[in-house]
């Protein structure tokens, strides 16, 4: 019987086009309307060197990487070996890989492939032939996968052509030849690989896109004319994407000398009466803890995204990781209110961006938004009508207020009127200093514990306006796993799975951390037996920041642990086991 | 810079237009009370709209500067001035950009910044307020300091070697380099309507007296050192210009350097123009476009 559901890994050196491979083939999935996922991993060097590609297509809605891998191609096995753990087969995998390779295929051992097809391919034979160069071995490889595997070959063939059509005459050309001996060789082997043929029915085409470009196109959307940002993996490509879509937006980008500047000049850009943004990762962030305090003081719209990587100091700069919510919720110097935002996959990375503008605008607070590298990164399939979100504006003063206008006036919901350079009457002298509502320094206790007063105030209108997080599954349940970011695909996959399975689990995603949605929190609760934090860091960072907000019931397990591997469905269900069966984990920690 | 109005048969601001009614915190004596005064007058010159104009600082006495000013201001935090001004003129190219501030502030905490606002060109004017002296915290060396002076964080004397920041600015690609003194209001005010009217990131060091954590004597030394700048002297020519820096027992005042080059906003408006072409109207629609399969 054939599946609706397939996922692929690839394993090569630089040169062997894995990457390449992988992208034509999400993109001919795309173009079919299947569900995408893409998740590429590299080796520490700057060109070459080991990369893998994972590759998940399905009909049905998915929202995990696939980490029980269908079929796997291994161009090298010494590059295999590098992603021992990562790429994991499943027992009964079709492994097809490279003839000519020099390890002898005996010294393989892949225990959890104790079923795997083993098929010897000559790639770089086939590519030679076919088209004069080895170089074509993934254009072979293209041509064998859709055959085997039911990979939209005609998609497939037009990602070829695509490909190779503005190269000159006769690259096109070599490549089809190569992409039909692939085609040719896989019917000359003459194997049933059936229960691995995908099956589907084509759809409308989906966009392809990942989380950091999602972000950037978000920030368009919020209305965002001007950013600043220093290079850092593994948000550089925010930077990159509006390095060249802001100027034609009419706006304008800056890369700033250190993070900190970026901050700095988009705390000016947003004072100046402008949207404003930056995007960074840890050691950015750590960097703008100091102009996170002034533009909480000054009361100045700002949005900051943070794609979270393996830290602490330079970590892991490739990897994912849930560490950064300490800092985005603890971090900088005084009493400092300030949001956080956490977006669940790519399509929510474009909710929560221009949710943090609307917020920042609404609140003039800095607006963190926690994504991670395992979303930053990894390419998604997304419906364009689900890209649809409400933009709100500033409030600038009324003609009534600039008659005496007053900064940071005491209002109901703490949040004042903000004046614009250029506005006649609504002139004011900002600063980080406590300050009085005219915006004149003030070092009175008095006037300090009033300012703060009204500075917190604005969350609690956030608080009521944005509960924003997610429930999955059903309303009661015996088990209550509660996560965020990143992990709520792993989780959600991993829930369908145990719910087939008879197991009572539901899940609570909070998509805002500060504020936190405490009344929702507390309802959720109250609909589940056994609470369960997990999390992609090694102190369980969700669970002690929420231990400091609301009384977490005797009995809660935390499983963490630190990241530089994604999340996995597998791992999951494991602990969600293990949970059931009372086994203690090594992590587990009981409240 | 821009937005600067034609000056009118009767001048729309005087001076005392732009003196704020805060004020200033400044010891009795302080070089600073020279340099705001210096600046209502250069800013009056130059009728420069209030309400078009913002004066930005990072932390440190004279950074208290903005608070004087009746136009937008924004005292920061210490050393980050610059990089606020950039965001300010960046996304709002039509305002006045001044930022001020003292030598800790912009050479020690924001010296990195200093670097790249000078050579980004950006059309700021920034006046350093110079006392060689860290006043605000009481007293530390900071990084003009002359070496082996004694300060209350160099008990045994300075043991570093000081900087001249007209060096720094002139070998950071700052397009306007000049230094003047506090207590010459005259050539002060010249000093600030050219920097003011320079196309580009203008530089002015301003020495400017602390009395109280440099003594009485600090402001007779400098006086007694002043100089013009020779008869004849090429502006334009950045070695000479060099030649003014580094002094020890003279102290030149006036334009040290002066060049023409395109600003940061020249070409990033030059490159919006054109990248705007085709894109006009620009919705989320269409951006969305690049991520629809190519084929």
């Amino acid at each position: 019987m054939p599946t609706r559901d397939l996922t692929l890994a690839m394993i090569g050196s630089g040169g062997d086009g894995v990457v390449t491979m992988g992208e034509m083939m999400a993109q001919a999935g795309a173009r079919d309307g299947l569900n995408v996922i893409k998740v590429e991993a590299y080796g520490p060097q700057i060109r070459g060197g080991e990369s893998s590609c994972t590759l998940r297509m399905s009909a049905e809605p998915i929202s995990a990487q696939g980490d029980a891998v269908d079929v796997l191609v291994v161009f090298n096995w010494a590059d295999f070996t590098r992603f021992k753990g990562e790429v994991v087969p499943k027992a009964d995998a079709v492994i097809l890989y490279e003839a000519a390779d020099s390890t002898p295929i005996s010294d393989v051992v892949i225990p959890a492939a104790e079923k795997a097809t083993w098929i010897p391919v000559p790639f770089i034979e086939l590519a030679t032939k076919a088209t004069g160069t080895k170089a074509a071995k993934n254009i072979v490889t293209l041509g064998i996968l859709a055959e085997l595997f039911g990979i939209p070959p005609e998609s497939v063939r037009k990602a070829v052509e695509f490909k190779f059509g503005k190269k000159k005459a006769g690259v096109l050309e070599a490549n089809l030849k190569g992409f039909i001996a692939g085609r040719e060789f896989a019917q000359s082997l003459g194997i049933d690989v059936s229960a691995r043929r995908l099956e589907y029915t084509v759809t409308a085409p989906k966009l392809v896109m990942t989380g950091n470009e999602a972000c950037a196109v978000a920030a368009l959307h919020a209305g965002c004319r001007f950013f600043a940002g220093y290079p850092i993996t593994p948000s550089s490509e925010v930077l990159h994407f509006l390095s060249e879509w802001l100027p034609r937006s009419g706006g304008r980008i800056v890369q700033t000398e250190d993070e900190l500047s970026a901050l700095g000049a988009i705390i000016g850009g947003s004072f100046a009466g402008v949207k404003s943004m930056t995007s960074t990762s840890g050691p950015g962030l750590s960097l703008m803890a100091e102009m996170l305090g002034l533009a909480s003081m000054a009361e100045i719209p700002t949005v900051i995204l943070d794609v979270q990587r393996g830290g602490p100091s330079t970590g892991l700069p490739t990897k994912s990781e849930q560490s950064d919510l300490y800092l985005a919720v603890f971090g900088s110097h005084g009493d400092m209110p300030r949001i956080v935002l956490a977006p669940t996959d790519v399509e929510d990375c474009f909710h929560a961006t221009v949710d943090a503008f609307n917020i920042a605008e609404e609140t003039q607070l800095p607006v963190i938004i926690l994504s991670d590298q395992a979303i930053g990164q990894s390419r998604q399939t997304v419906e364009k009508a689900n890209l649809v979100h409400e933009v709100i504006d500033r409030r600038t003063p009324n003609a009534e207020e600039l008659a005496d206008y007053k900064r940071y006036a005491q209002t109901p919901t703490g949040v004042s009127p903000m004046s614009a350079p250029g506005t006649q009457g609504g002139i004011y002298q900002t600063n980080g200093l406590e300050h009085d509502e005219t915006a004149r320094p003030a070092s009175s206790h008095v006037m300090h514990e009033k300012m703060s007063r009204k500075r917190f105030k604005k969350l609690e209108f956030v608080e009521e306006k944005y509960p924003l997080f997610v429930h999955l599954g059903p309303e009661r349940a015996d088990i209550g796993i509660v996560c965020w970011g990143s992990s709520k695909g792993p989780v959600e996959e991993a829930m369908k799975e145990l719910a087939a399975r008879g197991v009572s689990v539901s899940a609570f995603v909070p998509r805002i951390i500060m504020p936190f949605p405490k009344k929702a929190l507390l309802e959720y609760m109250a609909s589940v037996k056994t609470l369960v934090f997990i999390e992609v860091n090694f102190v369980g960072q969700l669970y002690h920041y929420l231990r400091t907000i609301v009384d977490l019931p005797a009995g809660t397990r935390v499983f963490s642990r630190s990241g530089g591997m994604n999340l996995s469905v597998t791992e999951v269900k494991s602990r969600i086991e293990s949970v059931l069966s009372e086994a203690g984990a090594r992590e587990e920690v009981t409240a | 810079m821009s937005s600067v109005v034609e000056t009118p048969a009767l001048p729309r601001f005087q001076p005392g237009d732009y003196k704020s009614d805060l004020k200033p915190v400044w010891c009795a004596g302080c070089g600073d009370f020279g340099v705001v005064s210096a600046m209502y007058r250069a800013m009056a010159e130059l009728q420069l709209e209030p309400w078009n104009t913002v004066v930005v600082s990072g932390i440190g006495c004279s950074s208290r500067l903005p608070g004087y000013v009746e136009a937008y201001g924004f005292n920061s935090v210490h050393g980050r001035a610059l990089p606020i001004a950039t965001g300010i003129k960046v996304a709002k190219p039509e305002l006045n950009v001044v930022a001020v501030g003292g030598d800790g502030d912009g050479l020690a905490i924001g010296g990195n910044h200093f670097l790249h606002a000078s050579r980004r060109n950006l059309d700021i004017f920034y006046v350093l307020m110079d006392n060689e002296i860290y006043g605000l915290t009481k007293g530390q060396a900071a990084p003009t300091t002359p070496t082996g002076d004694k300060t209350k964080s160099t008990y045994f004397g300075n043991p570093e070697p000081s900087v001249d920041p007209c060096e720094l600015a002139i070998s950071f690609g700052a397009t306007w380099v000049a230094r003047g003194f506090s207590g010459d209001m005259k050539s002060l005010v010249d000093l600030m309507v050219a920097g003011m009217s320079h196309h580009g990131f203008a530089f002015l060091n301003v020495m400017s007296p602390c009395v109280t954590w440099r003594g009485d004597d600090q402001f007779k030394v400098m006086k007694a050192k002043l100089r013009s700048l020779p008869e004849g002297y090429d502006r334009h020519n950045r070695s000479a210009a060099f030649s003014f820096t580094r002094e020890t027992d003279v102290l030149t005042t006036g334009v040290l350097y002066e060049a023409h080059e395109p600003s940061l906003l020249d070409r990033l408006e030059a490159q919006r123009t054109k990248a705007m072409v085709g894109y006009e109207g620009l919705t989320t629609e269409q951006v969305l476009k690049v991520f629809n399969p190519p084929f």
